[in-house]
């Protein structure tokens, strides 16, 4: 919503709360590096940027490492990811210094498991979304996900029995739980899930 | 409704990076079912951030600058290729994973896994039975941390027990119940040698995602002789 109000509004935001304001014009002109990282591969921005962060980045490896080496490995690690990565980066999902952040959280992890190296071994960005992007858009994708598969049973949709049909379109329409069907609907959950299964084998045997 | 929520302690350690691999497995396939926790954890990662952009900054000398700036301009960009990133999570968390993906299927049942899970799915091990109407398959962290996905048939109980380390217990889909309460779809458990329970399921199955790092003690009766055996459940 922020995002969308016009300018005008700006000045005002500013006399409210002077401090959070200065920080985030900070934020702004700090993505507006990124953007022209992303856009032009500009390389003066990215040294601006650089200069920003890497003395933060150090600081931050040296905290966590007690070494001054592996901290400087970091802080190169980081900002490559940056360089290469900067057209990831999304405003809409939070400030520079928290992405920047959550990269450098990441490589501090693997950086700190690679002596014990195996070549299969999880890696930090598998467990942690980077700037929640996975985490936010969760929903998001949810949704788009249940609008593909109901496209893909649409048509079968109409065959299955009455009581199956209801539970279905509560949890893939109307994105109730299972919980909240049986509240609903006033039946146990185990019927719920039990409906669900049936549906769904019902639907794959439609669509097979 | 989710009752059962890792700790604020815990939360900020996964946050922070702090937590092992099997751990945060566990709390971010809980963020894919809980939207109060991935709030929670939103807030901790810019709390953190902030912590990281305001504290003291190291110095870093000119030439230093230089030499990394110049490394990184002459880095070559294939590593960050979605193509062959070495970052699967990240490519595939541009590109959702289709539900007939997230699909596991025992015993003729199908489950749908949270996206964390879904994202691991090549490294879910055979399915294997243990006692009673209990399934178990291993998950490949690559570590040696030990990670199962656990599948309880209703009616199914595990004889009274406590656990020498500590144990994550997520509920994928289900639900069981023990001596301190229910727990279903989300509810995630922190048990250690203080929790001496003996969990079941009755009319309805329970998936369980579990975590821990050292086996199950039983402490009751005949059940006490599984104890020589009971790595055997979780290895
Ligand atoms: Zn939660």
């Amino acid at each position: 919503m922020m995002r969308l109000a016009p300018q005008s509004e700006a000045p005002r935001a500013a006399v409210t709360s002077p401090k959070s304001a200065a920080t985030a014009d900070d934020a702004q002109h700090l993505a507006g590096l990124l953007a022209s990282i992303a856009n032009s591969r500009c390389r003066r921005s990215f040294s601006e940027l650089f200069r920003y962060f890497a003395p933060k980045l150090l600081a931050y490896g040296s905290r966590q490492f007690g070494n001054e080496q592996i901290a400087a490995d970091l802080v190169q690690e980081t900002m490559t990811n940056v360089w290469h990565k900067a057209h990831l980066f999304n405003a809409d999902k939070g400030a520079p210094a928290t992405w920047i952040f959550t990269i450098a959280r990441n490589i501090r992890f693997d950086l700190l498991r690679k002596n014990k190296h195996r070549r299969d071994e999880i890696s930090a960005d598998e467990l942690w979304p980077i700037l929640s992007e996975q985490n936010e858009s969760l929903e998001d994708d949810y949704a788009l996900d249940r609008e593909i598969l109901m496209q893909e049973i649409g048509a079968y949709y109409a065959q299955l029995p009455e009581a199956q049909r209801e539970v279905i379109e509560k949890i893939y329409i109307e994105g109730k739980s299972q919980q909240e069907v049986s509240d609903a609907l006033g039946i146990p959950l185990g019927t719920v899930k039990s409906r669900t299964r049936l549906a769904l084998i019902k639907l794959k045997e439609l669509i097979a | 409704m989710i009752k059962a929520h890792p700790t604020d302690a815990m939360l900020h350690a996964y946050v922070a990076g702090e937590l092992n691999s099997a751990s945060a497995l566990v709390v971010s396939t809980h963020l894919d079912m809980c939207p109060h926790c991935r709030r929670m954890a939103n807030a901790v990662e810019e709390e953190l951030a902030c912590e990281f952009e305001s504290a003291p900054a190291a110095q870093l000398d000119g030439d230093d600058m230089h030499l990394m700036l110049d490394a990184i301009f002459s880095s070559s960009a294939s590593k960050f290729d979605t193509e062959v990133s070495p970052y699967p999570a990240q490519a595939e968390a541009q590109a959702p994973v289709k539900p007939k993906d997230a699909m596991i299927t025992l015993e003729g049942k199908r489950f749908q896994l949270p996206r964390s899970l879904a994202n691991q799915k090549h490294r879910i091990g055979p399915w294997s039975k243990m006692m009673g109407n209990m399934w178990r398959a291993p998950i490949n962290l690559g570590t040696d941390e030990v990670a199962n996905l656990i599948y309880m048939d209703r009616a199914t109980s595990v004889p009274e027990h406590t656990h020498r380390g500590t144990e994550l217990q997520l509920v994928i889909n289900g639900v069981f119940k023990d001596e301190y309460g229910s727990y279903s779809d989300g509810d995630m458990l922190v048990l250690d040698h203080t929790h001496q329970h003996t969990p079941e399921t009755t009319d309805e199955d329970c998936l369980i995602l579990a975590v821990m790092d050292a086996p199950l003690h039983f402490t009751s009766g005949i059940s006490r002789l599984l104890n020589p055996f009971s790595s055997l459940f979780f290895r």
